[in-house]
């Protein structure tokens, strides 16, 4: 951030701060990445726990073996289509959290 | 013949739309990344179509055939690694907007080595998983047809180089939508008519009972083309070629070549590096001991998750989508597409298991998803299912391939040649990719054309680790942390690479058991040598007294939103 044009003036919309690379631009944007980081995080926080613990869970239940759903056993049950519709899940959130962030930050850059 | 039918079916269809697609590649940027205009719908089936090689239409059946349920954590891995992408790499790299993956490199650590760095992994990486897909169809072709080995891997060879020269990116994104469909077909319709017409899962008992697969009645009959070695798990007598023989239970035996005949009821012997299991053992997920212990499968899961972020030919395809949040739109539906063709592999290990034994006698269990139509259904009915199967697994290849060689040829021309000879009007780089589509093709068809008796399974997972190793940290570094510089990325990227690349040489030197899962896709290195690559670029960066440049043009660049009107957006073209 170049001194002379930080001094220039004292705050200007925060569409010209950004445009210009202005210190308080460059906080607009450290805020919007924080937000969008933190927001990945969470989702993966999510996944994480839930399907991280599924092995842990299958290794420590052995009944789940032997409960019966449909001629199959449950422990495969969950293995194979069980986890793919939480993943679409936990995308589809995020990608309407992502969004409606990406839609803040318009707003915020577009208040005068 | 109904079988040839359908494989050249599909192959005229998609050379079809591949010649339909020269009248779309007319721009340079046409060619590179479909002039950014593909809509999510189109581009997630592209990016399925692609993703879903024949290791997945062939390979998840025929492991969980051969090593059991524990192989069904793959396509969970394969598929939520594209979680992770939608996490934290395709807005922004959408956003970035570059042609090339060495493009990214070199405009965000602002250095020509990097593009040349990046560059050479890619050539790796796609090499690497370029050569199994066309001995993978040299062999299917044979296996349906009968033809020779190498009229499968010039066929595939030629359709892919014709459709990618001809169509680029553009005509190459309407190919793979289609060959995602032939696949999702091909392996749904099969699975389900079985299921009808079998009313189940018919063998229970050996499936997830007490009991090891059996010869069924009347049985098993084998043809062994050449000599094998198999462990009888249980006392019988058996006969080659009408030779009447005993074997011990437990005992080895050299099977010569000739038809092996086993009794009815009789546990099937199996072949070297297949070890019996009862169908219990066989159908648990998680198990104490064997190849699917709790340390085995997360370390497949990791692998699997980071190694997706990491390859090339899937990332490339993010910069055809208009925006950054149609790039997120495509990553949710490629979720779906994949959760969709990824319930059915299964289906076939289990009705394998029933009624395919002599594959656990030939050690070839990838030919299940091949054979077991005709197996289960003997008649017209299983003819036509495994035309489909064999019409998908060729789909699959040709797929698969064709988007490798786009990203080969897109960073052969552009990152390579294009900064040797510079500038060149897009006429000319419309025509040096064309050229370099072929010239790409051809040393790893010649590959595959030496390797057929060499086993080559494991260029895939070095593909997977060298991927998750290099591209994978870069990625989430150079996107999230504004520190990066790039020593610490070169650094990281070349200790990353070397230990996995070290890592699977060990493994194939060793011969470290087959028996395991994790041998199977050689997952250890990724698990040791992406935290040595992440720790790597951190320090060396760390260390850098070279602070990068106008970080926060790049964080601009790579995460404000669209329609700011900001300076950077025009570079995203």
């Amino acid at each position: 951030v170049s001194t002379p044009r930080a001094r220039r003036r004292a705050v200007g919309s925060p569409r010209q701060e950004l445009a210009e690379d202005t210190a308080v631009g460059g906080l607009y944007l450290r805020r919007l990445v924080r937000a969008q980081l933190g927001l990945s995080l969470s989702a993966l926080v999510a996944f994480g726990g839930l399907f991280g613990a599924l092995p842990l869970a299958l290794f420590s239940v052995p009944g789940l073996q032997e409960v019966d759903v449909l001629g199959v056993p449950l422990a495969l049950w969950l293995v194979v289509p069980a986890p793919f519709p939480f993943f679409l899940a936990i995308g589809w959130l995020y990608q309407r959290r992502a969004d409606a962030l990406d839609a803040a930050f318009r707003e915020l850059a577009d208040a005068p | 013949v109904i079988a040839i039918v359908a494989v050249a079916a599909v192959t005229l269809g998609a050379l079809g739309l591949g010649a339909f697609g020269v009248r779309w590649a007319r721009t340079t940027s046409d060619v590179f990344v479909a002039s950014r205009a593909v809509t999510p719908w189109w581009n997630a089936a592209a990016i399925s179509g692609e993703y879903l090689s024949a290791a997945s239409f062939l390979g998840i059946a025929g492991l969980q055939l051969k090593l059991g349920s524990g192989a069904l954590w793959l396509p969970l891995g394969f598929t939520a690694g594209y979680l992770a992408l939608l996490l934290f790499v395709a807005a922004p790299l959408r956003r970035y907007g570059s042609y090339t993956i060495p493009d990214f490199a070199e405009a965000r650590l602002g250095t020509p080595g990097m593009r040349l760095l990046a560059a050479a992994v890619v050539l790796a990486i796609g090499g690497c998983y370029l050569v199994p897909q066309l001995k993978g169809a040299g062999l299917a072709l044979g296996f349906v047809t009968g033809a020779p080995y190498w009229v499968g891997v010039a066929c595939v060879g030629l359709v892919v180089t014709l459709v990618v020269a001809l169509g680029g990116m553009r005509g190459i994104t309407y190919v793979q939508a289609y060959q995602y469909w032939v696949k999702t077909f091909a392996i749904c319709v099969p699975a389900c008519v079985l299921l009808v017409h079998l009313g189940g899962l018919p063998g229970r008992a050996a499936l997830f009972g007490q009991e090891l697969p059996q010869a069924p009645a009347g049985g098993l009959v084998v043809r062994l083309a050449e000599p094998v070695r198999v462990t009888f798990p249980e006392g019988t007598a058996y006969r080659v070629d009408g030779r009447a023989l005993r074997a011990r239970a437990g005992q080895e035996v050299e099977l010569p070549a000739g038809t092996l005949r086993v009794p009815a009821g009789v546990a099937v012997p199996v072949a070297d590096g297949i070890t019996p299991r009862t169908g219990e053992q066989w159908s648990r997920p998680v198990s104490r001991e064997g190849p699917a212990t709790p340390l085995f499968v997360y370390s497949l899961l990791l692998a699997t998750f980071l190694g997706t972020m990491g390859l090339p030919h899937i990332l490339v395809r993010f910069y055809t989508n208009p925006d950054g949040p149609a790039a997120r739109r495509t990553t949710v539906r490629v979720l779906g597409l994949l959760g969709l063709f990824y319930a059915f592999p299964a289906v076939y290990g289990l009705l394998g298991r029933t009624f395919t034994p002599e594959l656990y006698v030939t050690g070839a269990t990838d030919e299940v998803v091949l054979r077991l139509p005709e197996a289960a259904w003997p008649g017209l009915g299983g003819e036509l299912l495994a035309a489909l199967t064999a019409a998908g697994a060729f789909a699959a290849f040709m797929s698969t391939a064709s988007g490798l060689l786009v990203s080969l040829a897109g960073t052969i021309s552009h990152d390579l040649w294009g900064r040797v000879r510079r500038p060149a009007a897009p006429r000319v780089r419309t025509r040096t990719f064309r050229v370099a589509a072929v010239a790409a093709m051809v040393p790893p068809a010649l590959i595959a054309l030496g390797a057929r008796e060499v086993d080559i399974s494991v260029l895939v997972g070095w593909a997977f680790a060298l991927a998750a190793s290099t591209f994978c940290p870069l990625f989430l570094l150079g996107i999230w942390w504004p520190g990066l510089t790039a020593r610490g990325a070169a650094a990281g990227m070349l200790a990353g690479g070397l230990a996995a690349s070290a890592g699977i040489t060990a493994g194939v030197l060793t011969g470290a058991g087959t028996e395991t899962l994790g041998d199977a896709v050689l997952a250890q290195p990724a698990a040791v040598s992406v935290p040595l690559a992440f720790a790597t670029m951190i320090l060396v960066s760390r260390a850098d007294p070279r602070r990068p440049a106008d970080v926060s043009q790049h964080l601009l660049a790579l995460h404000a939103p669209e329609g700011l009107g900001l300076a950077r957006e025009a570079q995203r073209v």
